[in-house]
């Protein structure tokens, strides 16, 4: 009898030991309702998600295997806490992982969680028919098979730091029972994937494309249910439009608040800011091929003399405090200083606008009467393209016009809609361009934009991947192929930090700012830390305190419920 | 009567037909397509494979062939922005974009006339300067602007009404049926408010001018020679000669509508047909651009239509 009541209590304990932060978390206070004015999704498919608030809406709906903590760690398992498997277990060669599916977990129509959901996942992912952005960035993985119905198996083709977050990160398990009947190529436009069934805290309710989208907490979620009732994303394309149903309460939270009406939500009484660093990094990319003959080298830019005087004709702090106020962040290199591997110890090419000069005059630009250098009788002027949608960018290149004319160099603005501007940036149709990279938390980020394998127009041959400016040097390559094969991670940083320092000091760019944006959130909602490469992914656990609630979140859940 | 109808009607088909041609080609052959759209961390590989699944990588003509044989089986295509089918799409914003201009022809005519009226025969009074200079005041201001700043000041400033959408996107749905009609109306308000206040000065101009070159008339000097009450000579029988340029009017001012539409729907959020086609310009989203281009053409088409039917009945002299 002792014994057994021994394990009994031991095996309760290791139960609630191992639940960790699984366990349902107090829900006496829940309810309310957060109204977030953001831009239309795009996709609710996850294989198919690739921007923000398709990624948003299908992170609360969708379950990964496990997900990764604050910190952002890449390197093995450590930086991962359980979801939809509630352990996993390694292979002696380390080219294979099981994970075990928690038997509690639910689909929101009430069938279980298995482990042939994992494979279907992988399968989609992987399949040509249907063309997900995920697919170039689980390469690695070779396979999933299914051991038993509640097991996994993901197959690796190399044993990678990375080969966990690959699997964790990148995969959102999506139901075959659900998606499994349409077939692949007619994935895109099935009505189906409008209509996500999944397995987060909050289950889907409706989308009426152009007006709102509404998801419900998930009350019977294995999890436990979310501390909010409902979540509402409101269709709001214009930026101003949406500032202001922020600071008159229509809104709870919009992300990037306006550089220029910031000081209206500084003293606003209704909603308050939230700043915001991200992933992303700008930059001013100088092609180095002529936009007109893609094979031949750009009569300016090709030449690293010139490439370096513009950078060093650039006053980079003074641009940000203009742009920014006290709220920017400057750039470092090609990556955001919120990435593990970031270093700002590294060297760019210093302000120095005699120095510049003088690069310029070596070069054989000489200045002609009215000030533009010339060089064999063409002047020093190019064209630099800027998306109409970044305000910060557009007074960069402003900012940038001032600087290069200083030192005798003429560039004209062309801002562009985003269909024009990406279009330019896809077939390197640009001089310069006012570029955005959102990168990964790992060094693979930096290699998918500034890796020889991930150059993206190749004259004759189309268009591949991420790294449109055509930048390639075999030592950034090596460095990066090091950084992202060691499993030691201050060898992994002081790697990328070489590979880092090489491409700052070919001056392919002007790197300008890290992407630091003001969110807005009603100061009557209560929000964690916000998730660096997601703001929204512990959305589950914001709150609205009881005596801060007004009529709308007052509507009782039941009513709410599909 | 009839021939003049027949012809008027074979007109209309062949500008449809011809509008949404060019704007099959025009949209095609601005830069960017639906997917350089995706986003800047999508590979082009990626993008290029669903070019292909959607024939984007076919030649111009091709594109354009099957697009005319896909519309004659009434297939208007997909969105991609929408994620739906073009004409299930079409068809939930198209009366919304009718409601909200039609109420704006509607309240900017009446007010428009009904000022025309006065400034008329209150000619050089401090009335007619004073209301002619606001008019022109409101007329001149941008749309995009104009509709910004009543947003910002009856909806931000001072919250008397809702900021935008249609209905309030929590609640609406758990309100008792009188409440959304409350709540429907408070959310007209501001686009139509902004909407007639931009256009309603073009409407009393006109209106100021016909009335000017009728009052003098014989017909009207008789009437007051009749001894007819001044009210009566005005509003009965001057307005009623002096409205046909204003039937014209209407006709002319439609496109000018739809056009204002964009702005005011985008503003406010109206989900109809004019932020639509501006949602799927901006977005390249090339099936949806091109039918909201033709049933835009149409909407012009049937208004002028009924214009010019309006003009005969009201015109003996346009009949014959």
């Amino acid at each position: 009898m002792r014994p057994s009541l021994i394990f009994v209590a031991a095996t309760t304990l290791l139960a609630a030991c191992s639940a960790g932060d699984r366990a349902p978390k107090s829900t006496q206070d829940a309810g309310g309702t957060l109204v977030l004015a953001l831009p239309e999704p795009q996709d609710l498919f996850p294989p198919l998600v690739n921007e923000a608030a398709g990624r948003l809406v299908t992170d609360q709906v969708f379950d990964r295997l496990a997900e990764i903590k604050p910190e952002l760690a890449t390197i093995g398992d450590k930086g991962f806490t359980p979801r939809l498997a509630k352990s996993w277990k390694w292979s002696a060669d380390s080219l294979s992982i099981a994970f075990s599916i928690d038997p509690q977990a639910r689909w929101h129509d009430g069938k279980p969680v298995l482990a042939s959901d994992v494979r279907y996942t992988f399968r989609i992912i992987t399949d040509s028919a249907v063309g997900s952005p995920v697919a170039p960035l689980v390469t690695n993985i070779d396979s999933v098979s299914v051991r038993d119905s509640l097991t996994a198996v993901v197959w690796f083709k190399k044993h990678t730091p990375a080969q966990f977050y690959d699997v964790a990160y990148q995969l959102v398990i999506i139901p075959e029972h659900v998606y499994g009947k349409i077939p692949p190529k007619e994935l895109h436009t099935s009505p189906v994937t409008r209509m996500p069934v999944g397995s987060g805290r909050f289950r889907f309710v409706k989308w009426e494309p152009g007006v709102r989208l509404e998801l419900v907490s998930d009350t019977a979620n294995y999890r436990g249910r979310a501390l909010l009732d409902r979540v509402i994303l409101i269709a709001t394309p214009e930026p101003n439009v949406r500032a202001v149903k922020v600071l008159s309460g229509d809104a709870d939270f919009m992300e990037s608040f306006p550089v220029n009406q910031l000081s209206q939500l500084d003293t606003s009484r209704v909603a308050g800011p939230v700043p915001y660093p991200n992933f992303g990094y700008v930059y001013m990319t100088m092609n180095r091929y002529d936009p007109k003959s893609p094979t031949s080298p750009h009569p300016i830019f090709n030449d690293i003399r010139v490439r370096r005087a513009l950078a060093m004709s650039v006053d980079r702090s003074s641009m940000l405090q203009n742009v920014f106020g006290h709220n920017g962040r400057i750039a470092h290199g090609p990556f955001p200083m919120t990435v593990g591997y970031a270093d700002s110890t590294l060297k760019l090419p210093s302000y120095d606008t005699v120095g510049a000069k003088s690069l310029l005059d070596s070069a054989g630009w000489h200045p002609a009467a009215d000030g533009i250098r010339v060089k064999n009788g063409q002047r020093l002027k190019f064209t630099v393209v800027v998306p109409t949608a970044s305000l910060p960018r557009g007074r960069y290149a402003v900012l940038l016009q001032g600087a290069f004319r200083h030192v005798g160099a003429q560039m004209e603005i062309q801002n562009l809609d985003d269909a024009p501007f990406y279009a330019r940036a896809e077939k390197s149709t640009f001089d310069a361009i006012m570029d955005g990279y959102t990168t990964d938390p790992a060094p693979s980020g930096m290699k998918q934009r500034w890796g020889s394998e991930a150059i993206g127009f190749i004259p004759g041959k189309g268009v591949s991947g991420a790294n449109s400016m055509r930048y390639s040097n075999p030592r950034v390559d090596a460095a990066l192929d090091s950084a992202t094969t060691t499993f030691d991670f201050a060898r992994s940083k002081k790697y990328a930090s070489r590979a880092s320092q090489t491409i700052i000091d070919d001056v392919p760019a002007v790197f300008l700012y890290d992407m630091f944006v003001t969110h807005a959130l009603s100061r009557r909602v209560t929000a964690p830390p916000l998730r660096t490469d997601a703001w929204w992914a512990d959305l589950a656990d914001w709150k609205i305190p009881a005596d801060k609630r007004i009529d709308r979140d007052r509507i009782p859940l039941a009513q709410a419920t599909p | 009567m009839r021939r003049q109808l027949a012809a008027r009607l074979g007109q209309s088909l062949i500008v449809v037909v011809l509008v949404a041609t060019i704007s099959f080609f025009v949209i095609r052959l601005a830069p960017g397509d639906p997917f350089s759209f995706a986003g800047e961390n999508i590979p082009f590989s990626v993008r290029d494979h669903w070019r292909h699944v959607f024939g984007f990588d076919k030649p111009l003509l091709e594109q354009f062939g099957r697009y005319v044989l896909a519309v004659f089986r009434g297939d208007f295509g997909y969105s991609f922005s929408r994620k739906g089918d073009v004409s299930s799409v079409i068809a939930d914003a198209l009366p919304r974009t009718i409601l909200l201009v039609g109420l704006a022809v509607f309240l900017s005519f009446a007010i428009g006339i009904a000022a025309g009226v006065l400034q008329a025969t209150r000619r050089g009074s401090w009335f007619d300067r004073v209301s002619t200079g606001v008019l022109v005041f409101f007329y001149s201001l941008p749309d995009f602007w104009a509709a910004l700043m009543i947003l910002f000041l009856f909806a931000h400033r001072w919250r008397l009404f809702p900021t935008a959408g249609i209905v309030d996107p929590v609640s609406y749905d758990y309100w008792p049926p009188w409440r959304q009609l409350v709540d429907r109306v408070a959310h007209l308000v501001l686009p139509l408010f902004a909407f007639t206040l931009v256009t309603v000065a073009a409407v009393a101009r006109f209106q100021r001018a016909a009335m000017l070159e009728i009052l003098p008339s014989d017909y009207v000097r008789t009437a007051r020679a009749k001894g007819v009450p001044e009210q009566g000579v005005v509003w009965r029988h001057a307005l009623r000669t002096a409205l046909t340029p204003m039937v014209t009017l209407l006709g002319l001012m439609l496109p000018a509508y739809l056009g204002g539409a964009v702005f005011i729907e985008k503003v406010f959020d109206w989900p109809g047909l004019g932020s639509l086609a501006a949602d799927a310009i901006q977005k390249r989203d090339y099936f949806l651009v091109t039918a909201t281009v033709i049933v835009g053409s149409i909407v012009v088409v049937i208004g002028n239509l009924m214009a010019d039917l309006l003009q005969m009945a009201l015109d003996p002299r346009v009949r014959e």
